[in-house]
């Protein structure tokens, strides 16, 4: 379950949709978890995992050296979409990141843990916590991370939508979690020809410009009753990409 | 199957769970299909808490969508809530006694609607923790008997090897990173029953029954698949169907 720290910052991310809301998060999410970095990168289509909210200059030259060398548990985790977790990278087989793992002396990080950001097979990016010692998460601190990583890829999927007039549209419905949702996303995808997170965001918008609740949607169009238009504001596929 | 010789398989099946290659959505698929023979039961469904103790369906004995969608109703209630929530095994609940199904009318309503009359619940125990649990759905009145209810416990725990594995028990990190993954996996699942259904022309069920087919004939993990089409990795008309394909 979440610590009450943790839900502080949830809270604060559902309330805060400034440009600098995402620092303050880290900083606040750092703190709530003890460590001494936390960082959100996301993928980018040519580079790689691009930083956009670092907490501390030891959480930003982590992410720099991934993302300069191509290589790290973060970068594991974006691209297997699982989460890794290093107590000690000291204790790393050289051959998993070599070049990463020669940086370490001035990296001054010890234990890392990476959570990627994803709805399935949406993935946009990762939150990567450091620590300058050796070190595990406790179960507790798993679930904070897995919800912060969670309410992040909420606010990165909404702040990439193209269709204006939805900022009050931040937050997904709960009714996210059932199955027709992703289903319709994938059936968009294929009429619309979109990826996936884009095909996501135009069933969203059709559901609230039209203001029904997106499951009821979803289901007309899983069962072919509704077929959304590709509209004139219609943009060529690309993969997401940081605002 | 006579019931010994089913057990023996799931036993196996659990067992080949520990080997390296080794699919979960797969193997809870399969699992929950053998509940309903074990038990005799119309369906079994296995849900898993997620980290903010929401429970999310994992893998159903048949992937109707209309049976999801109930048992995506329980994430918030329902009789698998109320044991993932203390613990303890809720059965027999009668689902036509409205005194019974008072604090469920979402549930209910869905579950009555595709016409289940009785569920049980059970717990997926780890250690002192409770990660989730085993539903199973009546269509018939009529009770589990003792040997049913201690042998669905026992379905229930083996779920629980097969979602964590084993070997990897000590760490609780990568408990929760597996039960994560194995959520990501089922919504991977869902996004491709749709992409499929779309390029096919076929319902999402249809979609899925079809790709699950393919996977098997070919010695393919279902959710390496899923994810391979969603990354344009795989080449979908690969896959045999029957429907005819929509003109270009």
């Amino acid at each position: 379950m979440i610590s009450e720290s943790m839900t502080k910052v949830l809270c604060f991310l559902e309330e805060d949709d400034s440009a600098g809301g995402v620092d303050a998060a880290a900083a606040a999410g750092a703190a709530a978890l003890d460590v001494s970095g936390l960082a959100v990168s996301l993928t980018a289509t040519e580079s790689g995992l691009e930083p956009v909210a670092c907490s501390s200059d030891t959480a930003r030259s982590f992410e720099d050296a991934q993302f300069t060398l191509g290589e790290g548990p973060g970068v594991n985790a974006a691209r297997t979409g699982t989460v890794v977790c290093v107590g000690d990278l000291t204790n790393e087989r050289p051959d998993r990141w070599p070049l990463l793992l020669r940086e370490l002396m001035g990296l001054r990080v010890r234990s890392v843990f990476c959570f990627p950001m994803a709805l399935g097979a949406i993935r946009i990016g990762v939150l990567s916590a450091t620590r300058h010692t050796a070190s595990r998460f406790t179960p507790e601190q798993m679930d904070d991370s897995l919800a912060l990583a969670a309410a992040l890829t909420t606010r990165y999927l909404a702040t990439m939508d193209e269709v204006p007039d939805h900022a009050d549209a931040l937050d997904f419905p709960e009714s996210l979690e059932h199955a027709v949702i992703h289903q319709a996303t994938g059936m968009v995808s294929v009429q619309l020809e979109l990826p996936l997170s884009q095909a996501l965001l135009r069933l969203r918008a059709h559901a609230y410009s039209t203001g029904r609740p997106i499951t009821d949607m979803a289901h007309d169009i899983v069962n072919r009753r509704l077929r959304l238009s590709p509209t004139g504001d219609s943009t060529p596929p690309s993969l997401p990409v940081k605002d | 199957m006579p019931r010994e010789q089913l057990l023996s398989k799931v036993f196996l099946e659990v067992a080949d769970s520990l080997v390296a290659d080794f699919d979960v959505l797969e193997f809870l698929q399969q699992f929950a299909e053998h509940c309903t023979e074990l038990l005799d039961v119309a369906a079994a469904g296995i849900l898993l808490g997620d980290e903010k103790g929401h429970l999310q369906l994992l893998a159903a004995s048949d992937e109707h969508t209309r049976l999801l969608e109930v048992f995506a109703s329980q994430s918030g209630q329902g009789p698998c809530v109320d044991c993932y929530l203390s613990g303890r095994p809720r059965i027999h609940i009668d689902l036509t006694d409205p005194d019974v199904t008072l604090p469920w009318p979402q549930f209910t309503t869905g579950a009555r609607a595709i016409g289940f009359t009785v569920v049980n619940a059970f717990p997926l125990r780890l250690r002192e923790r409770v990660i989730g649990a085993l539903g199973l759905f009546q269509t018939q009145p009529g009770h589990l008997s003792d040997e049913d209810v201690l042998l669905a416990q026992a379905l229930a725990d083996m779920a629980t090897i097969g979602i964590l594995q084993q070997r990897t028990l000590a760490h609780n990190e990568v408990e929760r990173s597996q039960l994560q993954y194995a959520l990501t996996s089922r919504i991977i699942l869902e996004q491709v029953k749709g992409i499929l259904a779309e390029r096919w022309q076929v319902s999402v069920d249809e979609a899925f029954n079809v790709l699950r087919a393919y996977a098997r004939a070919h010695n393919q993990r279902l959710t390496q698949l899923a994810l391979a089409i969603t990354t344009g990795t795989f080449d979908t008309d690969q896959i045999p169907h029957t429907a005819p394909s929509p003109t270009l």
